[in-house]
């Protein structure tokens, strides 16, 4: 069989497999309007980040080993892992939340840059990537104790930028009187 | 040979039942209404089926007549075909008058160069120009299909169990179309049986997904679409998700970084 021929079928067997995915329902019920406004209005976790990260610092711990408590280190070492783990499970959960609110402002958009799509596109799957690369790299044991404690100091910048971004978001949301409305409209679909 | 002759014609006569029957639900459901060409399309596969027999009664079926005019019907039917499906895509994305914009000239150049990229690659050997074009059209139309329901799904957009249905019958039929004339140009004619008996077979698959779809349809809604904000606000939000998104993903970079280079 020449190569141009197996190609179409190949091409047309991984289309059947694109298919299987794409007319699938998506995971949960999309977010409403309120939700998403109320969400990012919420105070987030990184509050109190700055604190946690403090926690994380691997100089907090060097006094238990010159001491010889070992047990306890590797206690301690657990626990960090599994805050580092949370951590990153709520950096994900933030994300896609902004994703999930950029996809709702998509639907009201008069036009939409098809560039402007493809970088978010991109940038999410590159945050998706990273975030199962650290996630494994934290349950393979590696230690990340001080890449953690390295950001701590850029976080309560970090935190105070993004509370007020998301302020402002909630108000010109809520400014526009329809916006919610508009949203759930649309969201009802015809299902 | 009386057996796959038999076959042949048994599926053929039961292919040909279930396009009476799926042409019944879209009268007695009314889905002609909202579903005007797909309505067309239901009776237009049964007069080819009509037609197909008329020539097979009163022309040679090795004949040039014959080859012409099972061709010219089907491509009648293909031209249908595409409009039912763009029909159904309009019914999908329409309503978000952004998202519609961008899916549209994005969906339309990507079945372009699908188009011309099969046609290329087919080669000039005009006594398979027609079979080469006839499944370049059928590629693209399963690519559109998939296409437009990636941007849904992307979006998140409520898509009726109906038009899921649909697109999904129409991409199956157009793969498996592809599959079929792919084996048939390799072993030729030696194939044609068995080339012509997996067509109805898929097409069979095809007719049970709709009509599944329609029996089972309830009754049109009113969709009632967003009302798109000003491209000034659009902006002024879209924005501000974009600086935020690039400050979490910048965060989990220096997080990344800062482990790599620890390690």
């Amino acid at each position: 069989m020449s190569l141009p021929l197996l190609l179409f079928i190949l091409l047309a067997v991984f289309l059947v497999f694109l298919l299987g995915l794409a007319a699938k329902s998506p995971k949960g019920l999309p977010l409403t309007s309120e939700e998403v406004i109320d969400a990012l209005s919420q105070e987030r976790h990184y509050a109190r980040l700055p604190q946690i990260l403090q926690s994380l610092r691997e100089d907090d711990t060097d006094f238990l080993r010159r001491r010889g408590h070992l047990e306890l280190l590797s206690q301690i070492r657990g626990e960090r892992k599994r805050i580092a783990l949370r951590f990153l499970h709520y950096l994900e959960k933030e994300y896609q939340l902004l994703l999930e609110a950029s996809r709702i402002l998509a639907t009201l958009a008069p036009e939409l840059s098809a560039i402007g799509e493809y970088e978010r596109l991109k940038r999410n799957l590159r945050f998706v990537l990273l975030c199962r690369y650290l996630r494994w790299r934290l349950r393979l044991g590696l230690q990340p104790w001080n890449a953690f404690g390295s950001i701590s100091d850029m976080a309560g910048e970090m935190t105070l930028k993004l509370e007020m971004a998301t302020a402002q978001l909630g108000e010109r949301a809520l400014m526009a009187a329809d916006f919610p409305s508009f949203l759930n409209k649309g969201r009802n679909g015809p299902e | 040979m009386a057996a796959p002759e038999i076959l042949r014609n048994l599926t053929w006569a039961i292919t040909t039942l279930f396009e009476i029957i799926l042409f019944s639900y879209i009268l007695r459901r009314r889905v002609y209404r909202s579903h005007p060409v797909f309505a067309l399309y239901g009776l237009v596969v049964i007069l080819q089926e009509a037609s197909a027999a008329f020539a097979v009664r009163y022309l040679n079926p090795h004949s040039i007549e014959y080859f012409n005019f099972a061709w010219s019907v089907q491509a009648v039917v293909v031209c249908i075909r595409w409009l039912a499906v763009t029909e159904i895509a309009r019914r999908v994305l329409a309503g978000y008058s952004g998202i519609w914009k961008m899916a549209s000239h994005i969906l339309v150049l990507a079945s372009a160069i699908i188009l011309a990229y099969s046609i290329a690659v087919s080669g000039a050997r005009w006594d398979r120009l027609i079979t080469s074009a006839d499944r370049a059209v059928e590629l693209c139309i399963g690519a559109f299909i998939v296409g437009m329901l990636l941007f849904a799904r992307y979006y998140r957009l409520a898509i009726a169990n109906l038009e899921r249905q649909l697109a999904t019958g129409f991409c199956l039929f157009s793969c498996f179309w592809v599959i079929n004339n792919s084996i048939y140009q390799h072993w030729g004619s030696s194939a044609a049986t068995l080339w012509e008996v997996l067509s109805i077979f898929s097409f069979f698959a095809t007719l049970l997904i709709w009509i599944s779809a329609i029996r089972n349809a309830t009754a049109p809604q009113q969709v009632s679409y967003p009302v798109p904000i000003s491209v000034q606000m659009y902006g002024e939000l879209s924005k501000e998700l974009d600086s935020r998104l690039q400050v979490l993903n910048r965060r989990l970079s220096h997080l990344l970084h800062s482990q790599d280079s620890r390690s």
